[in-house]
């Protein structure tokens, strides 16, 4: 299982460093909805310096749901699924890698969209390591319901309005959690009053990732 | 008290409508199925075993 | 003789069967009417809350219909569904039924409990943990129905609602924890309440008792009906062109005949 994961992640990782997708098109587009946000929220700064933590996590979200569809779509052509599914790769492998490659990807794009978020919106950070922790517990369920619900829907057509309408609810926990955890951090908090949400998004991970590696081949096989 | 009036008028309402929605969809749809059924015995006009028109 | 490919018969439902949902029908119809009787005139109004009381007649019935009933039912479904041993259509056509139904109560649920909460709290819209997780689980349920509508073939659309179902099932839970800690507005849970017993009795708790059976009945009727509608729609699905087959058919034959003549 474990080499497969590597193999599918690499094949992943390395498409999108041969077309560069998320660096030019999702990372950019992440800055746009930034930039939206702040004319939404008008031109007072403490508004926006409180509303960063949100806003980012939103910000977030958009981009997770782009990466998956292109995930999913990198697949699409030439019956590449098919022949995914022929190859003898686990699936579970198969689930796990695509998650990693997903998650590789939006973990560069939040270290984007912190940046933004601090130098546009003027949020300052007290305890950094919390940010970088809840980032990344947050990638991991972000990536592994995006690549379920994005093999859910991979043969459906209506497939770009569908999955954001699908993953998006599923994915509001994390949301929640992150932003707690980031105004906590933004307080100067300490650990304490961060660490139940980061109790739940380890939860959220570890449902989402072993429910990923049960149910990930059946979907394949009705997709 | 008028919004306690609204409230059941709303909820009752919903339930309503949708129940009715559940009767006439029903009801069309029996009667489809009662067409498809019949059409096998009714339909069909007796004819040769030549398919379309070859063995004219 | 066109062979007639149509081999399944037609689900005909039992006349017993037919005269029970009717008479389930029936119940519920008797028994919200005097919910809505005893409800709005009979019972007193409350000391604290007034008239507004009257409302908890109906609101928690649809709530513990939509959040519970029907939800556990969809998952449970689900689950039975994919599980290979269990599997059957039948399960897929109830889960089916079940989302649709919960949806209508769902939103019964807000609408009523918005409009008690406008005088209560002040606001149409409050983001406690109870309000914020019905509204996540309808937006998942009209997500399942969404991904229902797309055309596939029955064991296919079957498994993956199955699939959003089991998903929705897992994420509630988690939804609804981390809005609790978020924020927490709502009455804690009334009935289920020990302390609760003394405010609430006589007239008025065998009114409440009445309205959650009412809207129960009312949601299995309304269940017996959608899935019965769900076995039409299926059949329909797999005759349908074959019928419009033998039709084009059939116009076909009676002109050579007419040639003929």
């Amino acid at each position: 299982m474990w080499r497969d994961t590597v193999l599918v992640a690499g094949k992943d990782l390395r498409i999108e460093a041969r077309s560069k997708v998320a660096l030019s098109q999702v990372a950019p587009f992440g800055i746009v909805a930034l930039v939206l946000f702040a004319f939404a929220l008008g031109p007072d700064r403490g508004l926006m310096a409180k509303g960063a933590p949100g806003l980012f996590w939103v910000a977030v979200l958009f981009c997770t749901v782009l990466a998956v569809q292109r995930s999913v779509s990198v697949e699409s052509a030439d019956g590449a699924r098919d022949g995914l599914r022929l190859s003898g790769l686990d699936p579970a492998g198969l689930f796990l890698g695509k998650s990693a490659a997903v998650a590789a990807q939006l973990v560069v794009l939040e270290a984007v969209l912190a940046g933004g978020v601090i130098l546009l919106y003027g949020a300052k950070v007290e305890v950094p390591w919390l940010i970088v922790v809840s980032c990344l517990l947050g990638t991991v369920g972000l990536a592994a319901t995006g690549t379920l619900y994005g093999a859910l829907s991979a043969g459906i057509r209506v497939r770009e309005t569908l999955l954001p309408f699908l993953l998006l609810p599923i994915a509001a926990p994390v949301l929640l959690a992150g932003t707690r955890i980031w105004q906590a951090a933004m307080a100067g908090g300490t650990a304490s009053d961060g660490s139940p949400w980061l109790r739940l998004l380890v939860v959220f991970d570890a449902v989402y990732v072993a429910l990923g590696i049960v149910v990930y081949g059946p979907i394949q096989e009705s997709a | 008290m008028r919004y306690v009036v609204a409230g059941y008028v709303v909820v009752l309402s919903i339930l309503f409508l949708y129940g009715a929605q559940l009767v006439w969809r029903r009801r069309k749809l029996t009667r489809a199925v009662a067409r498809v059924a019949s059409f096998g015995e009714v339909g069909a006009p007796a004819r040769s075993d030549d398919a379309g028109g070859d063995g004219r | 003789m066109i062979p007639n490919r149509n081999v399944h018969p037609p689900p005909v439902q039992s006349p017993r069967a037919r005269w029970a949902v009717g008479i389930i029908g029936i119940t519920a119809v008797v028994a919200t009417a005097l919910t809505v009787w005893l409800g709005l005139w009979v019972t007193p109004p409350d000391q604290s809350q007034g008239d507004l009381v009257r409302l908890v007649y109906i609101h928690p019935g649809v709530a513990w219909v939509a959040l519970y009933l029907a939800f556990a039912l969809a998952a449970v479904s689900s689950l039975l569904y994919l599980w290979p041993r269990t599997r059957s259509m039948f399960w897929d056509r109830l889960a089916a039924a079940s989302v649709e139904v919960g949806v209508v109560f769902n939103v019964c649920t807000l609408i009523s409990g918005s409009i008690w909460g406008k005088p209560t709290w002040g606001v149409w819209w409050a983001w406690d943990a109870r309000l914020t997780s019905t509204a996540v689980l309808l937006v998942l349920f009209l997500g399942y129905l969404a991904l229902r509508r797309v055309p596939a073939e029955p064991d296919v659309r079957a498994k993956r609602s199955a699939f959003v179902a089991l998903f929705a099932a897992v994420d509630i839970p988690i939804v609804h924890f981390s809005v609790l800690w978020w924020r927490t507005l709502h009455q804690g849970a009334t009935v289920l309440n020990p302390n609760l017993s003394p405010t609430i009795h006589g007239s008025m708790a065998w009114t409440l008792l009445l309205g959650f059976v009412a809207v129960t009945l009312v949601f299995v009727w309304m269940l017996l009906v959608r899935y019965r509608i769900g076995v039409l729609e299926d059949y329909l699905g797999t005759g349908e062109l074959d019928v419009a087959l033998r039709e084009r058919q059939a116009e076909g034959a009676v002109t050579d005949e007419e040639e003929a003549a």
